[in-house]
């Protein structure tokens, strides 16, 4: 029962907060001073060629009824064609939206990795050295900011090293790919040059993703640790007599990550952000690059078509994160 | 514990025991396969690729949006233009000379409207159809209809409709009037397989849509494949009439890779075979110590100048531009920002060219020169506005350095920077143009026409943005632009650009030297200042 | 309060931290005073580009050949200015609305609300960086454009703190007495949920720097010259990795700036915490 009424109101506000934020790309993409018509009619336009293509936009409408235009196109699935790619902007939203995935999915595994495993051992051995000196990172880590941390990394693995690639995807053309996602694919065909490639790619990336997103988790799970540890569970087993080993790895760390995952929409956000500058850097195909290149072309269709994809992948991880906040403590918090 | 609330602890506590086991799991596959996979690629991923025919991957700085050569016409494009199709005539070495490509000979009239071209008869399409003058009629129709990429060139002059085919291997071109430069500009209509173009049409689009993917040409290459923001590759054509060397390239990929470092790194480790030859100084250094890449060096008829909006006030007083031009360091640009790897070139037209007046001098930095001039404007004067465009440093550099330098004679002035096609709509409005944009000029055909007459022609508004109106510039271009008389034309070319000049109508500062970065097995790079090392027609690959 | 400032003078980390931002806020301060060449803000002498560090320049220079050290000090005037000011002005807004939307509690404060989650909807940055680029860049749309990002976050914890503080037996109490609401809210709410808030402001400056910086990085900043930390480190890229020191410098002052504020902010929380609530962090 419960999951049905989160499941709804999710759904209640998810139209009416879709439609605030389209309204408000909407009005800052018309409020702008360049004419998209001259963009796309291109350089050595005529005048009267801009005023063909304006028409065929559809721009010599008033604001209301583009805009209802605009809603009307969208409810059939059309975002309208991006002025820069000149291809459907649903085409360029599939096709990037795999690349920014892996890059996140390789960058979540990554920060779990880091993360957890060091939250736990600040939570575990609270207020020592260790737990000091881990917090520090994990707040340099915060404070770093994620492009200049690209170059460095950038300098010491692909310039001195040699052993990592500087930036993009692939090498160049990616084989016709079955999913769109590059690991799948080279284990689904056996290609080993295939995968090693796509991981050589994306380790920079993922790693200067991961770092704010470690730092994150270090800290929820060192509270999730801490509260585990004084949870009554746990202080009638530790009375029980049961050595601190198991009760360490068998609750403790159970319930802290337990905790951890409800604030995995707090991740997911801190994830997307950060890999719109990761992506810029690194010259990664996905979502962010795209949006940012949207923005600073004035390519504003595709801004919003992007603003609505992501809006609505907010919405959809966060009514996850709360069914499963459900799931996990029926007795329900805020 | 009530009941209720002891069965829901259970049940909480079964979750996170079920939770963590499957985190576990998870874990624990993760670590496995990612052990299993780096072995694999370990003692996997170090086999060579048998190379048993060669490649080329050229690393180009923009991608390469749409491949339809009718719209297409900045640099960038040349690697479709010159590559997957061909023209009745080419431009090839520097300086650049005009041959016979699908055309074999031409005739003009007497008049000069009327021109014959008769094309060769073993040309090919990639698909095996015969190249005839029905394809060159509907390639010339097709750049008219779009009105995009090289169609300026002919929209005056040719009239749709007026060209015809009378036999397959003969075009004739009726002009509206005559002009000294159409025959320069013929390189520049490419033509396509009507066929093959008119059967994808959808809505009378003139398959526009279907050409921005595809390809339908002639041209030395074949296209294989094509990404967006990724490149294109392409296949040699075995069948091309102009035969092929020793040791072609079977192979074109032209890789869209924005980064310069990337580049630069990628061709010294040998991933890339060409680049861009305007890189900065540094990194031109760091190519030369590599051993397994070399530099060709050419003079370009690529410059660069800070258009001035002629129409703006105070732009519009010639006292203020001829401040202007005073008040920039050309000999400290040139030699401490771009570290002497360029030429300065103080006209409108390339050092390179006829055209320019013997005894031309331009403007050099003078302080004192450019007060006197400022005192001569009246009123307070606003802030100036520069607009450089994004990821081009030189541009950048210019107005910054520019900008301190007008600061010292008290002008106040503002730096934005944009992408360039948001800095390319700006311009195509003399209201919404900034004050002085700093941009490059390219050859796209050659003749001062290409440069001094388009940029300040009053009949190319529209096309260049200077808004610079003169009815005596425009009288002599309008002869210039009809007469059949060499001579007459090259002193017509010279007096606009004493006009021009004498008028400060723009701050003319260098011609680029091209430093093109290949991999050093790359033989036979014909370098035109129109191709700009994009056309690799005649290049061949050592193993 | 005195056994708050005893537990934040034991916290390392904290005092650390605070040493960082009292650095910085001196620096800022003394900059045309402590930089060695502060003309170089305007002035440029491109003969001495690209020059590694050296005796005359301790941190080497730019392209446009001015000294690095001097524009990185400068350029902490501008951070801070702009975090402060963004973060102020969201504060102030965010926070104004907050408050008034979790005393009353009625449909409208629902509304406004939802209107801040719209505005939570997407990645902050993005709209950031939207606003500029269509406003042009120049320091009062750089303000502009934060404040408008961040309200909402002031917006939504404000609110939720005044729900819950609203819920108390004095809150009721003083109603009841007749005490007029905005005394109510200035007076006795707001002191109460000022420590949250606090903490959140030291962390919410951090973050704000770093917004800061990616604008500049992205090329929608203060326009050149102004010596901005992130738009040189986007100058640097061309000449990378040569240029190493060009690269390194205003890095690390962007992290050095944000870890200060990190780490005083963490601070704040664990002693406030303990404070208010002994227990759990």
């Amino acid at each position: 029962m419960r999951w049905l009424s989160i499941i709804g109101n999710r759904l209640i506000w998810f139209f009416p907060t879709m439609l605030g934020l389209l309204l408000i790309v909407f009005v800052l993409s018309r409020v702008v001073p360049i004419d998209p018509a001259v963009l796309v009619a291109g350089e050595n336009a005529s005048a009267e060629q801009i005023e063909r293509v304006r028409g065929h936009l559809g721009l010599d409408q008033s604001l209301p009824r583009q805009f209802l235009t605009y809603l009307g196109d969208v409810s059939q699935g059309n975002f309208g064609t991006s002025v820069y790619t000149r291809q459907p902007i649903v085409t360029d939203l599939a096709i990037r939206f795999p690349a920014t995935l892996e890059l996140t999915f390789v960058a979540v595994i990554i920060a779990a990795l880091i993360g957890i495993p060091a939250g736990v051992l600040c939570g575990l051995h609270r207020n020592s050295w260790l737990d000091h000196f881990l917090r520090v990172i994990a707040a340099s880590s915060m404070a770093t900011a994620s492009f200049w941390l690209a170059m460095q990394l950038q300098m010491i693995f692909s310039v001195e090293l040699a052993w990592l690639p500087l930036s993009g995807r692939s090498a160049g053309f990616i084989p016709e790919t079955a999913t769109g996602f590059l690991f799948l694919d080279a284990v689904l065909a056996g290609d080993v040059r295939l995968f090693a490639s796509a991981l050589a790619h994306v380790i920079l990336p993922a790693l200067t993703l991961a770092l704010p997103a470690a730092a994150t988790l270090v800290r929820f799970t060192r509270n999730g640790v801490i509260a585990a540890l004084n949870s009554p569970s746990v202080s009638y087993q530790t009375a029980m007599g049961l050595p601190r080993r198991i009760i360490v790895w068998k609750y403790v760390l159970r319930l802290a990550l337990g905790a951890t995952v409800t604030q995995f929409g707090l991740v997911f956000g801190v994830l997307l952000a950060g890999a719109i500058v990761v992506e810029t850097v690194f010259d990664w195909p996905g979502l962010g690059s795209y949006a940012v290149r949207s923005i600073l072309s004035s390519d504003y269709n595709a801004v919003m078509g992007f603003t609505l994809w992501t809006g609505a992948l907010f919405v959809l991880v966060n009514l996850l994160v709360d069914l499963l906040q459900a799931a996990i403590d029926p007795r329900g918090s805020a | 514990m009530p009941g209720r609330l002891r069965r829901a602890a259970k049940w909480r506590i079964n979750w996170l025991k079920w939770f963590g086991d499957m985190m576990e799991a998870i874990c624990k596959t993760i670590v496995k396969s990612a052990l299993f996979f780096i072995l694999a690629v370990m003692f996997g991923g170090s086999v060579a690729q048998a190379q048993t025919e060669s490649r080329f991957v050229y690393a180009n700085t923009s991608s390469f949006e749409s491949l339809d050569p009718h719209t297409n016409f900045d640099v960038p494009s040349a690697a479709v233009r010159f590559n997957l199709y061909d023209g009745l005539y080419r431009w090839v070495d520097n300086p650049p000379q005009m041959i016979p490509w699908l055309a074999e000979s031409y005739t003009v009239s007497e008049d000069g409207l009327v021109y014959t071209f008769k094309l060769r008869h073993d040309a090919k399409f990639h698909d095996g159809t015969a190249v005839t003058a029905a394809d060159v009629v509907y390639s010339i129709e097709r750049i008219i209809a779009l009105g995009k990429g090289a169609a300026s060139n002919y929209i005056d002059i040719v009239p749709p409709g007026t060209t015809t085919a009378p036999d397959a291997h003969t075009v004739v071109f009726h002009l509206k009037t005559p002009s000294a430069i159409f025959l320069k500009t013929v390189p520049d209509i490419l033509i396509v397989n009507s066929a093959l173009v008119k059967s994808k049409e959808v809505n009378g689009d003139w398959s526009g849509t279907w050409l921005a993917r595809n390809e339908a040409g002639s041209g030395s290459y074949a296209l294989v494949r094509h990404e967006p923001s990724l490149g294109f590759s392409a296949r040699r054509f075995a069948d091309h009439f102009a035969g092929w060397g020793e040791n072609p390239i079977d192979e074109l990929e032209f890789r869209t890779v924005q980064d310069i470092n990337t580049r630069v790194l990628g061709l010294i480790r040998g991933d890339y075979h060409g680049t861009d030859g305007y890189l900065p100084f540094t990194q031109i250094q760091r190519l030369r110590q590599a051993a397994n890449v070399k530099i060709i060096e050419q003079e370009t008829m690529r410059i660069f100048l800070l258009s001035l909006n002629n129409a703006k006030p105070p732009l519009d007083n010639v006292h203020f531009r001829r401040a202007l031009s005073y008040a920039f360091d050309y000999d400290g640009f040139i030699n401490n920002i771009l570290n002497g790897s360029v030429t300065r070139n103080p006209g409108p037209n390339p050092n390179t060219i006829w055209g320019n007046p013997a005894d031309l001098q331009g403007y050099s930095y003078n302080l004192d020169k450019a007060r006197e001039e400022l005192s001569k404007v009246p009123g307070p004067i606003r802030p100036i506005t520069f607009e450089a465009s994004a990821g081009y440093s030189d541009t950048e550099q210019a107005s910054i350095f520019f900008q301190n330098a007008l600061r010292q004679i008290g002008i106040e002035s503002v730096v934005k920077v944009s992408p360039w096609p948001v800095v390319l709509s700006h311009l195509s409005s003399s209201d919404t143009r900034a004050d002085i944009v700093a941009h490059w000029r390219s050859a796209f055909y050659v003749d001062p026409n290409n440069w001094v007459g388009e940029m300040y022609g009053t009949r190319y508004q529209g096309k260049t943005s200077s808004y610079y109106s003169n009815p005596e510039f425009d009288r002599l271009l309008e002869r210039a632009l009809i007469s059949n008389d060499q001579e007459e034309r090259r002193k017509l070319y010279e007096e606009m650009t004493r006009i021009v000049i004498d008028d400060a109508a723009a701050i003319f500062v260098y011609s680029t030297r091209w430093n093109g970065p290949y991999a050093a097995n790359v033989e036979g790079i014909r370098f035109s200042p129109v191709s700009n090392g994009l056309d690799l027609r005649w290049a061949s690959m050592k193993h | 309060m005195r056994g708050l400032l005893r537990r934040l003078r034991r916290d390392r980390m904290a005092m650390l931290g605070l040493g960082l931002l009292t650095c910085l806020i001196l620096i800022a301060l003394l900059a045309p005073y402590i930089a060695p060449y502060p003309e170089d803000v305007w002035e440029f002498h491109v003969e001495l580009r690209l020059s590694p560090p050296s005796t005359d320049t301790l941190l080497g220079t730019d392209r446009m050949g001015g000294d690095i050290l001097s524009r990185v000090i400068f350029g902490a005037r501008l951070s801070l200015l702009l975090s402060g000011i963004s973060v102020g002005v969201a504060l102030v807004i965010g926070g104004s609305l907050g408050l008034v939307a979790g005393f009353y509690r009625n449909w409208i404060s629902d509304g406004l609300m939802r209107i801040a989650d719209v505005f939570l909807a997407v990645p902050q940055i993005l709209l950031a960086i939207a606003i500029v680029q269509i406003l042009g860049p120049a320091i009062e749309n750089v303000v502009l454009a934060l404040s408008l990002t961040y309200w909402p976050f002031w917006a939504r914890l404000v609110y939720a703190q005044t729900r819950s503080i609203s819920n108390e037996v004095f809150v009721e109490a003083a109603m009841a007495l007749g005490v007029p609401a905005w005394r109510v809210m200035l007076l006795h709410i707001l002191p109460n949920i000022a420590s949250p808030i606090i903490v959140r402001t030291s962390i919410g400056l951090g973050g704000t720097v770093l917004a800061v910086a990616t604008l500049g990085f992205l090329g929608l900043g203060a326009p050149p010259p102004t010596p901005e930390w992130g738009s040189m480190v986007a100058e640097s890229r061309a000449y990378f990795p040569d240029a190493w020191w060009y690269t390194l410098t205003p890095g690390l002052a962007i992290f050095l700036t944000v870890l200060g504020f990190n780490l005083v902010g963490d601070g704040l929380r664990d002693a406030l915490d303990v404070h208010m609530r002994r227990g759990v962090d």
